[in-house]
């Protein structure tokens, strides 16, 4: 641990992605100490990731996008980390982007910070197709009306959180839908959420994990999820 | 009829149940999820019966209910075998994490003999 703050990079066979990731955010974001959690990959990840210079825990098998940030962020408790920034691997978040989530953090003193799509203007970035951006703005009430939080991007990956944030999220963390659910949990126990602007880009390669077809789908369970979530008991019991 | 109201008491139980363990974090989203679908559809083809009854006899069973039981124990029998899947990927994973467990006090073995040479 040579800095106070985190960024975490959870990994799925991105082995094509992964290097180049790496470099970059090591160009643009100086001061921060660089975790990527390898989620179980078959291809070589984890030594790709190793080469770049970053710390890697290697998950035994793949856990999902919620099980991997989680054990960064379980790492970030650990080592006593004051602030954590979830990166993608795949090069669609822009690494120029970390230092308005790391401002809001110390500045708005904000306890979760998300990246936001939709907010300011969109600076040549990539926006969503409208099936999918009509699917995050439900999410966006569904969650208004749940919690009385106000988020736009419900499903943006790109997010930091400071010490609270790390502690909460590093006992409970959702691992159906992550990234909603997340928000919810935050808001349940008064985490302050803030959302900051950044630039999404297209992947360098691979495909997107989440399939258009099944959106409605999605959309369906999700809500389900977040409802059920609402009743669930509420004391933060969970000092296991 | 009352077979009907049973059916719909009995479906409302369950879910009620369900939501209860979710809620009690018994049971994860993941899992509860197939058991909120039976329960709607069990209510849904109790309230809808006629449907049901048309369903059964146009896949040629002369008695609704056969119907209803040779759907359930399908239904069943469908959901074993998704616990036995399911019994067989944590299987796999115990055993990866014991492996690795084990490797790891290797590596720790390795290290602490270094450290007092």
């Amino acid at each position: 641990m040579a800095f106070n703050k985190l960024i975490i990079i959870p990994a799925f066979n991105e082995s094509n992605n992964i290097h180049h990731t790496l470099t970059e955010i090591r160009r643009c974001a100086d001061g921060f100490d660089l975790l990527v959690v390898d989620d179980g990959s078959s291809d070589d990840t984890r030594e790709r990731a190793v080469e770049a210079g970053a710390e890697v825990i290697s998950l035994p098998f793949n856990l999902g996008i919620g099980g991997a940030v989680q054990a960064g962020l379980m790492h970030a408790h650990r080592a006593g980390y004051e602030y954590a920034i979830r990166l993608d691997a795949d090069g669609q978040h822009d690494p120029e982007d970390i230092h308005a989530i790391l401002k809001s953090l110390q500045v708005d003193d904000a306890d979760m910070v998300i990246g936001s799509r939709f907010i300011g203007k969109n600076r040549e970035g990539y926006a969503p197709r409208w099936p999918r951006r009509l699917g995050i703005f439900y999410l966006s009430a569904i969650i208004f009306g749940l919690t009385g939080q106000r988020v736009l991007d419900t499903t943006s990956g790109f997010c930091g959180w400071n010490r609270k944030g790390i502690d909460l999220f590093a006992q409970m963390f959702p691992v159906d839908f992550p990234e909603p659910e997340s928000l919810v949990i935050a808001s349940r126990f008064g985490l302050s959420i803030s959302e900051v602007p950044v630039v999404m880009r297209q992947r360098y390669s691979g495909k997107s994990s989440i399939n258009f077809i099944r959106t409605f789908y999605y959309l369906f369970k999700v809500s389900l999820a977040l409802f059920l979530m609402t009743l669930s008991r509420q004391e933060g019991d969970r000092h296991e | 009829m009352n077979s009907q109201m049973l059916t719909i008491v009995l479906a409302v139980l369950l879910l009620v149940l369900v939501i209860d363990l979710v809620r009690r974090e018994k049971l994860s989203f993941k899992y509860a999820f197939g058991w909120i679908l039976i329960c709607v559809s069990a209510i849904g083809a109790a309230v809808f019966k006629n449907i049901l009854f048309r369903f059964a006899y146009w896949l040629g069973f002369e008695l609704p209910s056969n119907f209803i039981f040779f759907a359930s124990l399908a239904g069943i029998t469908f959901l074993s075998l998704l616990l036995t899947i399911f019994l067989c990927q944590q299987n796999h994973r115990n055993d990866k994490i014991a492996q690795k467990l084990g490797l790891l006090e290797k590596k720790l073995d390795d290290l602490q003999g270094s450290f007092k040479e």
